[in-house]
């Protein structure tokens, strides 16, 4: 059984639709990385798997089950998932206190909150700053701190938005440490979005790229670059030195170096051409 | 004057802070819940109750003392009720003079806190109770400021005082109903050190503010 499912996902945001999912599945125990440039709908995706934003149309079944999105039946839901945010916001109390915080929700005895609180802490090397006001702490303490947070909770599902971003190498490499081990060790699904193809790689089997919402293909593989050039008559655009497409068949393309798309593509531009998943069909040059 | 510990002197400024203080009390318990939920619940007309709070910070305290003292009065709607010139028809007056104050910095305070909090609480399991409560702990100096300036408010308000408690002696005269009388008797000995008291009040109430946001706050 999927973990979750979504089915004719739609997310709408003042009259813009910013998230579109025909189908997605995503296992149970696995990390899937959300990988797509800003502004594709990673976040708001997130948002949705975290059940704090309910969708504008669509289904989603978590563990097979369709997801009722009034606030009752969601925070029993909540309590199995924990998002961090990109960049955490701490309440504005001691470091421990914060960390305990979703343990007091659950009504958790003072002494074994402060057990698992400091359990969890030491797990991301921050057992020293316990006693810390936490708003004090630097980009990278803080998301470490954001993740004993979320797993002071005992999530089942832990979902990033952008873990590493804003943070230097040293915390990017203990943060992706800790990611890894969690998933090994307590066995814990990790959803993940990231910019970063290498830390994808690292973290997640399953790779799902996003592109103006929705999905584009399985890890953005159908993202391929090309040059416009002007041939025989035609405007194609060459990609390596065999495949070409005709400028004018419904691809879409992103990311020129120039930004001229607006008003056309031009001859000589370099471009991005992404394909719609499943839609790609290859036939002979003169058919 | 002050250090002669002049019984008129004492009793002015106890009624003063008493009322003050009961005013203040009401329009918290009223005004913190209704700044919040406006400031956290999207619904119709929500930027036209704005305006309306907004306008209602200017009301002049005579206009009010007039609109309290036609339902207090023995011939008002209120009147069976004989609160006219006690110290609680001017807890009345008071109330309505401050809650616009109280509501409005409250909603003021809380608007401005990241939304990330409301996000962070409820990905953590809180409830929507709960969630209200770390948001407004959040929002804890802005609200408490928000209360203190309605006191302060209040305490230096003279127009309500005089209307609707009538400036009786060792029953409703505040500290500055008694000194816009002892100016007009040409007596500044009194006024003067009721004046002092005044100031006196709002310094120590704005330092424990100070200190608590030093104690707690977020510049630690």
């Amino acid at each position: 059984m999927n973990l979750y499912e979504l089915r004719g996902l739609k997310q709408v945001f003042d009259d813009r639709t910013v998230l579109h999912i025909e189908h997605m599945a995503l296992s149970q125990g696995g990390g899937h990385a959300l990988l797509g440039p800003n502004g594709c709908g990673k976040t708001t995706l997130l948002h949705i798997l975290a059940f704090l934003k309910p969708p504008a149309a669509g289904q989603v079944l978590f563990r097979g089950r369709l997801v009722d999105w009034r606030e009752k039946s969601l925070r029993r839901l909540r309590r199995q998932v924990v998002l961090v945010e990109q960049h955490p916001i701490m309440f504005t109390t001691t470091v421990l206190k914060n960390v305990e915080y979703g343990l007091r929700m659950r009504g958790i005895h003072r002494r074994e909150r402060r057990r698992i609180a400091e359990e969890c802490l030491e797990r991301v090397g921050m057992r020293q700053f316990a006693s810390r006001p936490a708003h004090t702490l630097s980009g990278g303490e803080n998301q470490r701190v954001a993740i004993a947070r979320a797993l002071a909770c005992g999530p089942e599902v832990l979902l990033f938005d952008e873990p590493t971003a804003g943070v230097d190498v040293e915390n990017q490499a203990a943060i992706e440490t800790i990611i890894r081990d969690l998933r090994r060790e307590k066995g814990i699904t990790v959803i993940f979005s990231t910019h970063k193809r290498l830390e994808a790689a690292k973290l997640g089997e399953n790779k799902i790229f996003l592109f103006e919402g929705k999905v584009s293909g399985p890890g953005g593989e159908n993202l391929l670059s090309g040059n416009v050039v002007r041939r025989g008559g035609r405007t194609l655009c060459m990609i390596g030195e065999k495949f070409e497409v005709d400028v004018g068949v419904p691809i879409r393309t992103i990311m020129t170096r120039k930004e001229a798309l607006e008003s056309g593509i031009l001859v000589g531009d370099e471009v991005k051409v992404a394909f719609e998943a499943g839609a790609a069909q290859i036939r002979p040059r003169d058919f | 004057m002050l250090w002669s510990l002049d019984p008129e002197l004492y009793f002015i400024v106890y009624v003063s802070l008493h009322v003050s203080f009961f005013s203040t009390l009401v329009a918290s318990a009223l005004g913190v819940p209704l700044g919040f939920l406006i400031a956290v619940k999207e619904f119709q007309g929500k930027r036209l109750v704005i305006t309306l709070l907004n306008t209602l910070l200017a009301l002049p305290t005579v206009v009010i003392g007039l609109f309290v003292y036609a339902f207090l009065s023995r011939r008002g709607l209120l009147g069976s009720l004989g609160m006219l010139y006690t110290p609680w028809a001017i807890v009345v007056g008071q109330v309505i003079l401050i809650l616009p104050w109280v509501t409005t910095f409250t909603l003021a305070a809380v608007s401005r806190i990241d939304v990330r909090y409301r996000r962070t609480a409820m990905t953590l399991g809180a409830g929507p109770l709960q969630t209200s409560l770390a948001i407004a702990r959040e929002a804890r100096f802005g609200i408490l400021a928000a209360v203190i300036a309605a006191f302060g408010r209040v305490i230096a308000e003279i127009g309500i005082a005089m209307m609707l408690g009538g400036n009786i002696k060792g029953f409703t005269r505040t500290m500055t109903t008694a000194m816009a009388l002892e100016h007009n008797k040409g007596e500044f000995v009194l006024a003067v050190a009721l004046g002092v008291v005044l100031l006196t009040v709002s310094l120590v109430l704005n330092t424990l503010l100070q200190l608590l946001q030093g104690r707690y706050g977020v510049n630690r």
